[in-house]
């Protein structure tokens, strides 16, 4: 929305969707490689009412064995909403709390919205009001606004004075009981506020800014979070507000949704949307935020978040509990599943965010990027693409027994695995695909190799030496390719060439992972443990790995109708490149 | 921490134990992560065929860090398998089972560190310690549990001495009650007897009053015909008797809408379907029809059926009103049933004082008065009666623990104050909560039942009390531990408007889950 001010309009040639995108990204930028707990399941509520309650949705998730990174506060773990201060009686010893996650590998993510509670004696409060940090209205006094701390006034981002003072709110000595296990999330940074009248920032009028004011905002924000850490550790922020460039700083949520089925599949083309619009980094609350999602819609949602990107579940103060395990366990148990399907895909994921970081293009594609030629995937948007690999179909109405799937890539007779059975598809467009409660169309392209970590453990932290499974989909010509990026997942020593880039190829001779910057290394522990060919015609006789001098003899089982070869225990490092040729 | 006087006795006897668990472990080789009782199941000697029985493998597949069961049985001891389970003996405490993903994740799950073998350093054996801490606790456990038992038996005594003085009171009162129907049934006899006297008497009175009201009705017929006849002949112009549709037409009163006309519509309202009238059928339909409309003519009379309408809009608008008063009055039958009766009667009897008899009539009526007071107070003293039965017998039937030694704690009301709130459990009827800074009680709940997972008793629930805004009605766990007395430790909100009190009582003591806790932790 754009009240006032010049509209600057951009034109974008590029020959193909992906062309346009990689130029809008060019010129707004995309998203910096995230830290990797970010990329996998978050746990949020409104609100975890103390540290007990945080303990115990933290051992809940260990009794069930459901895999979690994050558990989230809400507003209600300050001193009566005023930021960077925690309520003493509900939360005493935060560092203790946050070190009882971080001992399972698990970080905190803690809400800081940009309304300052306008009370004396707060210091933030009269900071601002003294060195004169505030948003101004039309007469030239600190604009007052209402939200959840009542009468609130707003730090002036675009007063760079401002903004650094902002910025150190962040320092650990600042906000005491923080780390760099605890990161961020700025909500109502549109800003929210109830009463709205003509307010200006150092002579810029609020219709002038207002879609900027939330960019401004986690520019701080992330600003504060390197420098508490003097440069070293990633941040991950949330917002609300997002505007072109937010990439570079944080990831985005569609707001305020509900437990209803309509805003379950409303969050497919939300994200598709914000994702051509650079904003990759992009989630709904799973569940839905208001209202209570029973048992079918809450499976359902996560089967869907758990193939978008940013995956949290979120609920309001007024709805009833809704943790995993306070469904039947039979509902537990999809939940379960659904999980550790994101967790298998993390390093995925993680690869998906680096090429972003590279490519600008994003995460979660619309299917006419990659078969622009087909007319009919112009206007599909309850299915997308990961990356080129993944085709995700969720699951987003009641009562479903099958669901209409298209399969692109008719003219290149591609093929479509289904990544539970490996069984294949020839794409020809739509088809009616059966599903059950269990289970949402996900199929993986032929060709393409995908990385995964079958070992699902407490955290994604913890599965970091975890060996991979590689999931190789045979194309028509019997190859594939794929890539895997690994680093150390939370600071910035790959800008010092720390990191792993490789390329997977595989030909019926051989398959080969190298890396493509040979400079550019990582000391992962992580192996391979199997390796699945998909789509086999003709199996191999032998294997043998050659890894630095050595050559090893694999051995190789077939499964399914004889044209599922799985290649047992390589063992191969991920350290360095390798290679496994094939006879016949 | 919880550490006294009597761990060092503790101590040696523990030495002992875990000293034989050393070396039945070491006597009997089993695969990493293999309880011993399944230890038989893994023999290097041959291959090894998965629990499932859907594989077999050379045997140094078993452990080998690759899954190759789909249950998971072939890799106890590493994390290949998703499903799997690894079992750690946990020497000097109790043994666990954690899933494989635990295994070698840089967590320390096992006390003696054995899940963690691939970092040697990270995970100390601290299963003496805290099996020394987990028996010490159980020793005090058991120490409070022996204690509290005996105050248990004080109540167990009380709460069978209570329910024998209200099995004694229930039987009191049956008799009572059989006695009152007694009295109750005499008085209505003579009420009876007296009313029908009285009856008698009034009937004079009565036939009277009744002859009154049919000349008053029958002189009111009488105007009507003379008013209806007079309005006929003058409206029959032509005095033929008839009054026809023409002669109508020209009386304004006929002009219904006073539009200046005597339409069809308006005919037709007069006279149906007929073109003309007789003076009969004009007295009898066409007449009370057209009174008020010539009533109104002279301002006397606003039309009956614009009331009505109006009337109809006042309900429609509002018709919750009309429920709540409808609630309302059955709330007040319930409190007080014998009310609206009691009325009733007293104002037909102080009607009927107001009229004047002669003394003997008088003298009836004030007898027959007398008779139905009597019988009503009698009435009441069953209905009183009646409810203390019910009562009692609600309470008899309240599950009061195997021995009854809930009994006397019925009713019995604890505190608990926090930072905000004031919350009060009454045993077996209500929990409620009450703000520091005023306000109105709130309910959490009112008893419902015992609700405990393994044993019942140590849980009790408390449903339906007052609905949260947008939510569920507000409800109570109170969760039970043995404690010397009987007080509340914490009251919290885990979900919303779901509250949990934790409380210890003398009541839940049990000398022989005390000795039971003792034992399982000496398990290995």
């Amino acid at each position: 929305m754009s009240e006032s001010g010049l509209i600057d309009v951009f034109v974008f040639m590029g020959d193909q969707p992906s062309d346009v995108f990689r130029q809008y990204t060019t010129l707004t930028g995309s998203a910096p490689i995230p830290p990797k707990f970010s990329l996998a399941y978050h746990q949020c509520r409104w609100n975890y009412v103390d540290e007990a309650d945080v303990r115990s949705v933290d051992d809940n998730f260990d009794v069930h064995d459901i895999p979690a990174d994050v558990i989230w506060l809400d507003i209600e773990y300050t001193d009566r909403k005023k930021y960077f201060t925690w309520d003493v009686e509900k939360f005493p010893h935060p560092a203790e709390m946050v070190a009882n996650l971080t001992a399972k590998g698990r970080k905190l993510v803690a809400i800081i919205d940009p309304h300052i509670k306008r009370e004396a004696g707060y210091f933030l409060h009269e900071d601002a009001t003294e060195k004169g940090y505030y948003v101004k209205d039309k007469d030239g006094k600190d604009y007052e606004g209402w939200c959840w701390p009542g009468s609130s006034s707003y730090l002036d981002f675009f007063n760079p004075e401002a903004s650094k003072y902002y910025s150190e709110r962040y320092k650990f000595e600042n906000f005491p009981g923080t780390s760099n296990d605890v990161h961020i999330w700025n909500d109502m940074n549109e800003p929210s506020i109830q009463h709205h009248e003509q307010n200006r920032g150092r002579n810029l009028s609020k219709r002038h800014v207002h879609n900027e004011y939330g960019l401004w905002n986690i520019r701080a924000t992330h600003q504060g979070m390197l420098d508490r850490s003097d440069n070293k550790y990633r941040p991950f922020i949330l917002t609300r507000s997002a505007f072109a460039g937010t990439q570079r700083f944080a990831a985005v949520w569609t707001g305020d949704n509900a437990a209803e089925w309509g805003h379950l599949a409303a969050s497919l083309p939300m994200c598709l949307s914000l994702s051509l619009a650079g904003i990759s980094f992009c989630g709904a609350d799973v569940g839905g935020f208001f209202k209570y999602p029973e048992a079918e819609l809450m499976t359902r949602w996560y089967q869907a978040g758990a193939f978008q990107p940013f995956f949290r579940a979120h609920s309001h103060i007024e709805t009833k509990r809704r943790e995993p395990w306070l469904y039947e366990p039979s509902t537990t148990a999809l939940i379960r599943d659904a999980n550790r399907r994101r967790y298998a895909l993390i390093d995925f994921w993680y690869t998906l965010f680096y090429e972003h970081s590279k490519d600008g293009l994003p995460v979660m594609r619309p299917l006419f990027q990659h078969y622009p030629k087909e007319e009919a995937t112009f206007t599909i948007d309850d299915q997308y693409l990961l990356g080129d690999k993944l085709l995700v179909r969720p699951v987003t109405s009641a009562g479903a027994t099958s669901v209409k799937v298209y399969f692109p890539g008719t003219e290149s007779n591609t093929l479509w695995y289904d990544v539970d059975s490996y069984q294949a598809r020839v794409a020809a467009g739509y088809a009616n695909i059966d599903v059950t409660l269990a289970k949402i169309p996900v199929y993986q392209r032929g060709g393409s190799i995908i990385p995964r970590k079958e070992r699902v453990r407490r955290s994604s932290l913890l599965m970091a030496d975890d060996p991979y499974t590689l999931v190789v989909a045979l194309d028509s010509n019997n190859t594939a390719s794929g890539s895997l990026y690994i680093d150390d997942g939370e600071t910035y020593e790959y800008k010092k060439k720390k990191y792993i880039y490789a390329k997977i190829s595989y030909t019926t001779e051989e398959m080969t992972y190298s890396f493509v910057n040979d400079k550019a290394t990582y000391p992962t522990q992580s192996w391979v443990e199997r390796i699945v060919i998909a789509g086999i015609k003709v199996p191999p006789k032998t294997a043998k790995l050659h890894q630095g001098d050595k050559q090893t003899a694999l051995q190789m089982t077939l499964h399914r109708g004889n044209d599922v070869l799985v290649v047992r225990k390589p063992a191969a490092t991920m350290a360095q490149p390798w290679k496994i040729t094939f006879s016949y | 921490m919880i550490c006294s006087t009597w761990i060092n006795r503790f101590y040696s006897f523990v030495l002992i134990i875990s000293s034989t668990v050393i070396f039945v472990q070491s006597d009997v080789p089993r695969p990493r992560g293999v309880s011993l009782s399944k230890a038989s199941l893994y023999s290097p000697t041959k291959d090894f065929t998965c629990f499932d029985g859907t594989v077999t493998i050379p045997f140094s597949y078993v452990n080998d860090d690759y899954c190759d069961c789909f249950d998971g049985s072939d890799e106890p001891g590493t994390s290949a398998c998703l499903n799997g389970v690894f079992h750690c003996t946990n020497a000097g405490h109790r043994a666990q089972n954690i899933p494989s993903s635990r295994v070698n994740d840089g967590v320390c799950d096992c006390c003696d560190g054995t899940d963690e073998y691939a970092f040697p350093n990270i995970c100390s054996n601290i299963c003496e310690e805290l099996g020394r801490e987990a028996r010490a606790e159980a020793q005090r456990l058991a120490e409070i549990h022996k204690a509290g038992s005996h105050v248990r038996l004080e109540l167990i005594e009380k709460g069978n001495k209570r329910r024998n003085e209200m099995a004694e009171q229930l039987s009191q009162l049956e008799s009572d009650k059989a006695e009152a129907e007694k009295i109750k049934s005499e008085k209505e006899v003579l009420k009876n007897e007296l009313e029908s006297k009285e009856n008698e008497a009034l009937k004079v009175y009565r036939d009277a009053e009744e002859k009154e009201r049919q000349l008053k009705a029958e002189e009111e017929k009488e105007k009507l015909v003379k008013e209806a006849t007079e309005h006929f002949i003058r409206f029959d112009a032509n005095s033929d008797a008839i009054l026809t549709i023409d002669e109508i037409k020209v009386v304004n009163a006929f002009d219904k809408d006073k539009d200046g006309q005597v339409d069809e519509e308006e005919t037709k309202y007069f006279f149906g379907e007929n073109e003309s009238v007789d003076q009969d059928t004009f007295i009898s339909i066409t007449w009370p029809l057209l009174k008020p409309l010539l009533m109104m003519e002279q301002g006397m009379f606003r039309p009956a059926q614009a009331e009505g309408e109006v009337d109809q809009d006042i309900e429609a608008v509002d018709p919750k009103e009309d429920h709540d008063a409808e609630d309302l009055g059955i709330e007040d039958d319930s409190l007080d049933i014998d009310l609206p009766q009691d009325d009733h009667e007293e104002q037909e009897v102080e009607q009927e004082q107001h009229k004047t008899y002669d003394d003997d009539t008088q003298k009836l009526v004030d007898d027959a008065t007398e008779a139905r007071r009597q019988l009503t107070d009698a009435e009441r003293t069953v209905r009183e009666i009646e409810s203390n039965i019910r009562n009692i017998k609600e309470n008899l039937e309240k599950d009061y623990g195997l021995l009854q030694e809930w009994a006397t704690l019925d009713g019995q009301c604890l505190e608990y104050e926090d930072k905000e709130y004031i919350y009060k459990l009454c045993l077996f009827q209500k929990v409620t909560q009450k703000s520091k800074n005023g306000g109105s009680e709130v309910s959490l709940g009112s008893w419902g039942e015992w609700a405990g997972s393994d044993n019942k008793y140590s849980a009790m629930k408390y449903t339906n009390g007052m609905g949260c805004w947008n939510g569920p009605n507000r409800m109570t766990i109170v969760n039970i531990n043995c404690g010397l007395e009987t007080k509340l430790l914490s009251v919290t909100e885990p979900f919303r408007c779901e509250y949990k009190i934790e409380l210890e009582t003398p009541a839940a003591c049990d000398d022989s889950n005390a000795t039971q806790n003792q034992s399982s932790h000496d398990e290995l």
